[in-house]
């Protein structure tokens, strides 16, 4: 293809300012690949802390809302009565779970009795926050097994696993006996077998582990389960499967996004404000390849004119411009998307102190082929005013000048 | 033998805001294959642009032409062009070579753009070319590194490349030195008289002229005189 043979002769011309001008592009696409990587690596870090001790899903019983009962002899509606008696409980769980172990999607399954106590200790009484779980799937949802500071992590008949902040507030200790009051006015003896630290406040300080068998008496439920918490393969599709199970179970499913909508926010909020980082670094790339393709139109504008003259059409002309605008976008973003990932690679190996990264970058998600494609789009884009502007050149004028 | 160039009426006006300027007002001309013909005129008496209307640059207001018995005002841009390519060979003041080409590939270029490349035909005739018009040791040499004289013999070369019937030359020594500006009229005789190639000089000096087989002079628009 002869025009390609003259973009190149072109571009070799003035092989310092072509040069330069492949480095303003693979600049603009490293700063492409660092935004988006550093975006999606903070992204992923704010997730995993996120989900990490917490399910993807959880599935309760619907709440149970008064029903308006019209009256047909008076003006006035009454409310149907709804019992407090019974618990909110999923009485079904087992099927439930089977349900779920079904699911390809489903990580773990945790049936859980959850509520509220008080754990006693002479005069020191602190609030609880209780997860009664079958002892066979204590991580199931978090990591408490090996958080165990003390004592361990059986959970027997009478066993009970607190915080280290907890412990610390009651002056407890592995073996030590603990009274269970639940908000059921239910009284009981309880051993602490051991104390976890996760690092995070709130379990630490507020959560006490169970088993389901110790918890069924103390909370009334001797047969159903007041929660199901799931892990997914896929935390970031939580919201549409708890939807698909909201629909399967007749359950209130809800997702970690739902219970988190504020985090979810702020990574919208970061992403949009990474694309617009994104767009103003592709357009300055753009602006500066349609530029210096307008300045080599212009400079030419002799050599254009005698080529029109003895007859080249204006598309070979035109297709001179897009050419040298599609090998500086391929060269450029090529080079961009390797020196991207060189710097993220490195960037990540960039350790703190506490063993934590000093950026939250994720190299391998640096949005290489779409900054690729779009990079050499654009720069044919960008290429097509200064290769229309060329080519269509009145002959006449352009010798003449 | 039907004429190279019949042109009949030919008139030009152009406009500039309100103002109307009739630069050519009903030339006709004809020339007749293997004559060299020298185009003269003063300042604005329209002989440049009786050339880029001969040469399909520019549309006429008024007239007809007809290039070796193809008539050609109705022909659409893209033909015109086509025809430029095919028919017709251009030698300008400045010569305009494509700087980053060497002497052979500037020859070669009006027959190489259009077939998508330079073939081993294309690149033998622009070699020939150049020995013809005294360039042999300059065939690869870029176009940057030929003096002013050779640069306007590798743009004779370039016009005659596709073996057009009629080579139009504006000024084709004005910017040469005399020695240099000898050759290059030596040479286009030279082509005129061997090949018997058909050459419009529009020129305002009157040694090109002299060496031309025939004078055209235009005055106001018109036709002056005539001189054989």
């Amino acid at each position: 293809m002869f025009a390609f043979t003259v973009a190149r002769r072109y571009l070799f011309s003035n092989p310092s300012q072509t040069a330069l001008l492949i480095v303003g592009v693979a600049l603009g696409v490293t700063a492409f690949v660092f935004i988006t990587a550093l975006i999606q690596g903070l992204a992923i870090r704010l997730t995993d802390d996120v989900t990490a001790n917490s399910a993807h899903v959880s599935l309760e019983p619907v709440t149970r809302v008064a029903r308006v009962l019209p009256s047909p002899d008076a003006d006035v509606e009454s409310v149907a009565i709804v019992s407090t008696f019974q618990r909110r409980q999923i009485r079904a769980w087992a099927s439930t779970v089977e349900l779920l172990r079904s699911q390809p999607s489903v990580a773990a399954i945790s049936p859980q009795i959850s509520g509220s106590a008080f754990l006693v200790k002479g005069e020191a009484v602190a609030p609880v926050a209780v997860t009664a779980i079958d002892p066979s799937g204590l991580d199931a949802i978090s990591s408490i097994s090996t958080e165990i500071i003390s004592g361990d992590a059986s959970l027997g008949a009478d066993g009970i696993l607190i915080g280290v902040r907890l412990a610390e507030t009651l002056g407890l200790s592995a073996g030590q006996p603990v009274l269970f009051r639940t908000d059921r006015g239910v009284d009981r003896l309880l051993i602490v077998r051991g104390i976890f630290q996760t690092g995070l406040q709130s379990l630490d300080e507020r959560v006490a582990y169970l088993s389901l068998q110790t918890a069924r008496p103390l909370f009334l439920l001797p047969e159903g389960v007041t929660n199901i918490e799931l892990k997914l393969t896929d935390p970031a599709r939580a919201r549409d499967f708890a939807a698909f199970l909201a629909e399967a179970t007749g359950l209130r499913a809800t997702s970690w996004q739902e219970k988190n909508a504020s985090l979810e926010g702020a990574l919208t909020a970061q992403a949009q404000t990474g694309t617009l980082i994104q767009i103003f670094s592709l357009i300055s790339v753009l602006i500066g390849i349609a530029s210096a393709l307008s300045l080599s139109a212009n400079r030419r504008r002799g050599e254009i004119g005698i080529m029109r003259a003895f007859g080249v059409s204006r598309r070979f002309i035109a297709g001179v411009f897009v050419l040298q605008g599609l090998l500086i976008g391929l060269v450029g973003a090529g080079i961009g998307c390797l020196s991207g990932f060189a710097l993220c690679s490195w960037l990540a190996t960039l350790i703190q102190p506490d063993g934590s990264m000093v950026l939250p970058i994720a190299p391998n998600e640096g949005g290489y082929i779409a900054v690729f494609v779009l990079t050499t789009l654009g720069a044919v884009l960008a290429s097509v005013i200064p290769a229309r502007s060329a080519a269509r050149l009145d002959p006449l004028e352009a010798i003449q000048q | 033998m039907s004429a190279v160039l019949e042109a009949r009426g030919i008139a030009m006006t152009f406009r500039n805001g309100d103002e109307l300027t009739n630069v050519l007002k009903g030339v006709d001309l004809a020339l007749e294959p293997g004559e060299l013909v020298a185009l003269l005129g003063a300042s604005g008496s329209g002989k440049s642009t009786l050339l880029s209307i001969v040469g399909l640059l520019l549309r006429p207001t008024a007239g007809t032409i007809a290039i070796a018995g193809e008539r050609v005002e109705g022909l659409s841009e893209v033909e015109r062009a086509s025809f430029r390519n095919q028919r017709l060979g251009f030698i300008f003041q400045f010569h305009h070579l494509l700087p980053d080409f060497t002497a052979t590939e500037n020859v070669a270029f009006p027959a190489a753009a259009p077939a998508g490349g330079i073939t081993a035909p294309m690149r033998r005739r622009a070699r020939d070319l150049l020995a013809r018009v005294g360039l042999s040791d300059r065939m690869d040499f870029p176009a940057t590194r030929l003096s002013g004289g050779q640069k306007q013999r590798v743009a004779i070369a370039r016009a005659l490349m596709n073996k057009p019937e009629l080579v139009l030359a504006d000024e084709p020594t004005g910017s040469l030195d005399r020695v240099a500006a000898e050759q290059v009229l030596d040479l286009m005789r030279e082509v005129n008289r061997e090949d018997k190639a058909t050459f419009l000089i529009c020129t305002h000096d009157e040694h090109v002229a002299a060496r031309c087989t025939r004078r055209v002079t235009l005055k106001d628009g018109l036709i002056d005189t005539e001189v054989v």
